[in-house]
């Protein structure tokens, strides 16, 4: 493959970053107008509605419709409240005792239907997401919010069961605000099948116009947005079923951004001249997870994983690196922990590659060559399946590496590939050996202790692995109540090396983010917690508009 | 015949609850249910609230017995894909297949007649054994393959048509003409893939129905005064090989709903059968159970309805 024109262009989009600053060559600062037109290949998205969100799309329609309090910082810090930003709340006071938080609502927000943003609705959203009949993911995030108070019509006050590191962004980042006159009469057990959701009314820079189901989405900028208009007049997300219509739509004209550009797909967008590459950071990341516990789902120890003299010659014996190169060629981003790069310390030392000690590690654990060159120990021959899912073709092919490059120390593996939902129903009952997980994170790093720690393996909990080191819980116990950063930085980093070192899991790779752009679309940060994020500061510059970019924002014909 | 309609009927509604009970239960066989995503945030309790909520914890059996129920007051359930009743997803979507393979069905029998009877009035010619070829390549080729290489060639490589879809993203801001040649753009690609193969299939057998008929007494009649041969086999031969096409359509309809399939996918076209696949993936039981319902229903009718043409077009056929 003749990449190197396209990497080197890559490169220069990297190395000057992926934005574009108003005031550039040709353009006037503040230029409104224009159309975006987003393509997403994939199934229909999840509601447009916070609670409910839990998909690219709709958590991206949702960021722009609807407001949280404050806006967390580009440098993703959860602790206390240091360098995030107003949103919904003009400001906000910490109580003496740290136990109560009140935010001060600006007095400017206004919901799309016209009517004002009030303390209520504050009130409100936090009891619909605290409230078990919902039925939503959040309600367990909010377990330290005792409950939010009314002080005036535009203060709303979050009382804390306890004073934590990240109970600001408890409250700030997962409660988005809802509108209490449009869903107070909605019974909340029917809140998810309501038609009510499917119209979502909101405060964000732009508002809902149509969701055309299998076909698009479309949202319009609300002119008389508090925090300002957004610069684009018009969103749509038009739906493919796979990457091949989305990107044949990005390489015509007929769209104008894609994210997640297939790689293999890459250098014909390249080769595009109105189209340019953007590189990214995201918080998505894939390991190859090694089941402490029976397979059969049973709580007995692996019969091979248990070992953790073996478990780190697996990790010795993968060369990490040159499975990237292979599959990503150079566009691969090497795993370094339980997060994406851009929320882990990069510090952590990784498990070496080498062979002959991987070997001599499970000479030591008892498992010597057999004459069919797999070993064996007691009689068992040291043999393991590792479940992938056949929905992601990297995973498949890292499946194929692992297999081949385990058989030179005596390893024997089996590729069990399986459809996406066995693949979630398999983990969740860890039903399997090995598998190859691909996951991705909120910015807080607490959430290490449900994916890693001995509180997740419970019936229910996120560790599928049924990693347990209590020396590592304790760690991140601390790390997450202890208020002065550094000193958590340095905890969390204790926990990160010892959860390497203990190898239950290898991880493989980030999830690398290439997103198509036409050129004449000016693109602001892409932030790696969420690349949409400052979506309604992108522009069109006046002189480089076609012809849907002058619609402007009149209403549709039918 | 009024009688021997409502058998058939009755039949239909058997036909229709033992593919509404296989689909249920093969659904069901299928690991997952419609809350066993990818997204590790979410966790198992909630889940497992989800399925309480929507009966998804019961057992099989009782479910089963619900779903008859509901489905008997007209009620098929909420898709959680799409998140809306099942009903409604049908509605929309319905009239877009029944549009494709409606279209594609009269052109592939207009092509294929024509086509048919140009291949035995040169049955001896070149350009007779050409169009044989043709007709057996294209019958030939899987049907996703086609579609992917119409989409290739007439969106990407010649980019003289939409890539997908059945209007275009800003088809609400044109102006009424420009949004019919809009919708006709988008109809191009999928209607041909489904009718270029369902073309290539009657073709053969409107061939050989044809080659049958030409020696009978009535056409060496015709030919023995004077008649010349396109009339010969246009007005003679013709009508008598017409017979066979009309159960040919009744047996189409199952093809082309499976190609519909297919054909919704590649070209991103928001009918019942890429609804259908969709909801298979997510687990909807649901809307794969209505799907699979309405699907049936469409094969069922489409070959009543060819059996009572069969019967009126032929006299010597009479039913009891």
């Amino acid at each position: 493959m003749n990449t190197s024109r396209w990497l080197c262009g890559l490169a220069l989009a990297s190395a000057f970053g992926c934005s574009d600053r108003p005031g550039a060559a040709g353009t006037a600062s503040g230029d409104v107008g224009g159309t975006l037109i987003i393509t997403q290949p994939g199934a229909e998205p999840t509601p447009l509605f916070p609670p409910f969100s839990d998909d690219e799309v709709s958590r991206m329609i949702v960021d722009q419709i609807y407001d949280r309090l404050a806006t967390i910082p580009k440098s993703l810090n959860t602790l206390g409240d240091a360098g995030w930003e107003p949103r919904l709340a003009k400001s906000w006071a910490w109580s003496r005792d740290s136990l109560s938080i009140a935010f001060n609502l600006d007095p400017r927000a206004r919901w799309h239907d016209g009517r004002p943003v009030r303390a209520s609705d504050v009130v409100f959203s936090f009891a619909l997401v605290k409230d078990p009949q919902t039925g939503t993911q959040l309600t367990p995030v909010v377990a330290n919010i005792d409950s939010v108070t009314l002080r005036d019509s535009l203060t709303a006050v979050a009382w804390f069961h306890r004073r934590t590191p990240e109970q600001f962004y408890d409250f700030a980042y997962q409660v988005y605000i809802l509108p209490e006159h449009v869903l107070k009469d909605v019974p909340r057990a029917t809140l998810r099948t309501s038609d009510v959701i499917r119209r979502p009314v909101g405060t964000g820079r732009f508002r809902f116009v149509q969701w055309v189901p299998s076909q698009r989405i479309e949202i319009i900028a609300d002119t008389g947005n508090f925090r300002g208009r957004a610069k684009l007049d018009r969103v749509l997300v038009s739906f493919a079923t796979d990457p091949g219509v989305s990107i044949t739509q990005l390489l015509t004209g007929q769209a104008d951004f894609m994210s997640n550009v297939p790689i293999p797909l890459l250098p014909r967008v390249d080769s595009s001249p109105n189209l340019r590459i953007l590189r990214y950071g995201g918080s998505g990341f894939s390991y190859l997870g090694l089941n402490l516990r029976d397979a059969k789902g049973g709580t007995a120890p692996h019969p091979i994983f248990s070992d953790r003299r073996v478990r780190r010659a697996i990790a010795m014996s993968l060369d990490r690196q040159g499975m990237l190169k292979n599959v990503f060629d150079t566009l691969g981003v090497l795993g370094l922990g339980p997060f994406a790069r851009a929320l882990m310390d990069t510090t952590v030392t990784q498990p070496k590659f080498d062979r002959a000690a991987a070997a001599a590690l499970l000479d030591s654990a008892g498992w010597r060559m057999g004459p069919d060159s797999v070993r064996v120990k007691n009689g068992r021959r040291l043999t393991f399946a590792v479940l992938t899912p056949t929905s992601s073709s990297f995973r498949m092919r890292y499946a194929v590496l692992i297999q081949e490059q385990l058989k030179a120390v005596g390893i024997h593996v089996e590729i069990d590939p399986v459809d996406i939902n066995n693949f979630v129903n398999r983990t969740m009952e860890h039903q399997f050996d090995a598998a190859l997980f691909g996951t991705g994170s909120d910015p807080s790093r607490s959430s290490i202790k449900q994916n890693w720690g001995t509180e997740g393996i419970a019936k229910g909990g996120q560790n599928a692995i049924g990693y347990s080191n209590r020396a590592f819980d304790a760690m991140v116990d601390s790390a997450t109540t202890t208020f002065d950063k550094r000193r958590s930085d340095a905890l969390y980093h204790r926990a990160f090396q010892t959860l390497v070192d203990d190898a239950p899991a290898v991880f493989l790779y980030d999830i690398a983010n290439l997103a198509g752009v036409h050129k004449r679309v000016r693109v602001q940060d892409l932030r790696a917690e969420a690349w949409w994020t400052t979506l309604p500061d992108w522009w069109i510059p006046a002189g480089e508009r076609i012809e849907r970019d002058r619609i402007g924002l009149r209403s549709a014909q039918q | 015949m009024r009688r021997v309609v409502a058998v058939r009927l009755l039949h239909a509604v058997v036909v229709l609850f033992l593919v509404a009970t296989a689909a249920f239960f093969l659904i069901h066989a299928a690991p997952g249910d419609p809350f066993s995503f990818e997204n590790d945030r979410i966790p198992a309790e909630i889940r497992d609230a989800w399925r309480r909520r929507y009966g998804y914890d019961r057992p099989l059996v009782e479910q089963y017995g619900r779903y008859l129920v509901s489905v008997a007051r007209g009620d098929f359930g909420y898709s959680h894909s799409l998140h809306v009743p099942v009903r409604e997803a049908i509605a929309e979507r319905l009239p877009r297949t029944v549009l494709l393979m409606g279209l594609s069905l009269v052109l592939s029998f207009g092509i294929a007649i024509r086509l048919g009877v140009y291949e035995v009035r040169h049955r001896r010619e070149r350009r007779a054994r050409v169009a044989n070829g043709a007709s057996l390549l294209m019958y030939s080729v899987p049907d996703f393959w086609l579609a992917l290489v119409l989409l290739l060639t007439f969106a990407y490589w010649l980019p003289v048509l939409p890539a997908g879809q059945m209007v275009d993203t800003l088809h609400d801001y044109m102006t009424p003409g420009r949004a019919v040649w809009d919708r006709v753009r988008h109809l191009v690609l999928p209607l041909a893939a489904l009718t270029l193969q369902l073309t290539a299939m009657l073709v053969r057998y409107q061939r050989s129905a044809l080659l049958e008929v030409l020696p009978a007494d009535y056409v060496r009649t015709a030919r023995a005064k004077g008649t010349d041969e396109r009339a010969v086999i246009g007005r003679h031969a013709l009508r008598n090989a017409l017979l066979p096409m009309i159960t040919l359509a009744g047996v189409a309809l199952p093809a082309l709903v499976g190609g519909a399939v297919f054909v919704e996918r590649v070209f991103s076209w928001p009918g019942m059968g890429l609804m259908a696949v969709n909801a298979i993936f997510l687990r909807d039981y649901p809307l794969v159970i209505a799907s699979a319902l309405v699907g049936a229903a469409v094969v069922v009718v489409g070959s009543l309805l060819a059996d009572i043409a069969y019967a009126l077009a032929d006299p010597r056929v009479r039913v009891r």
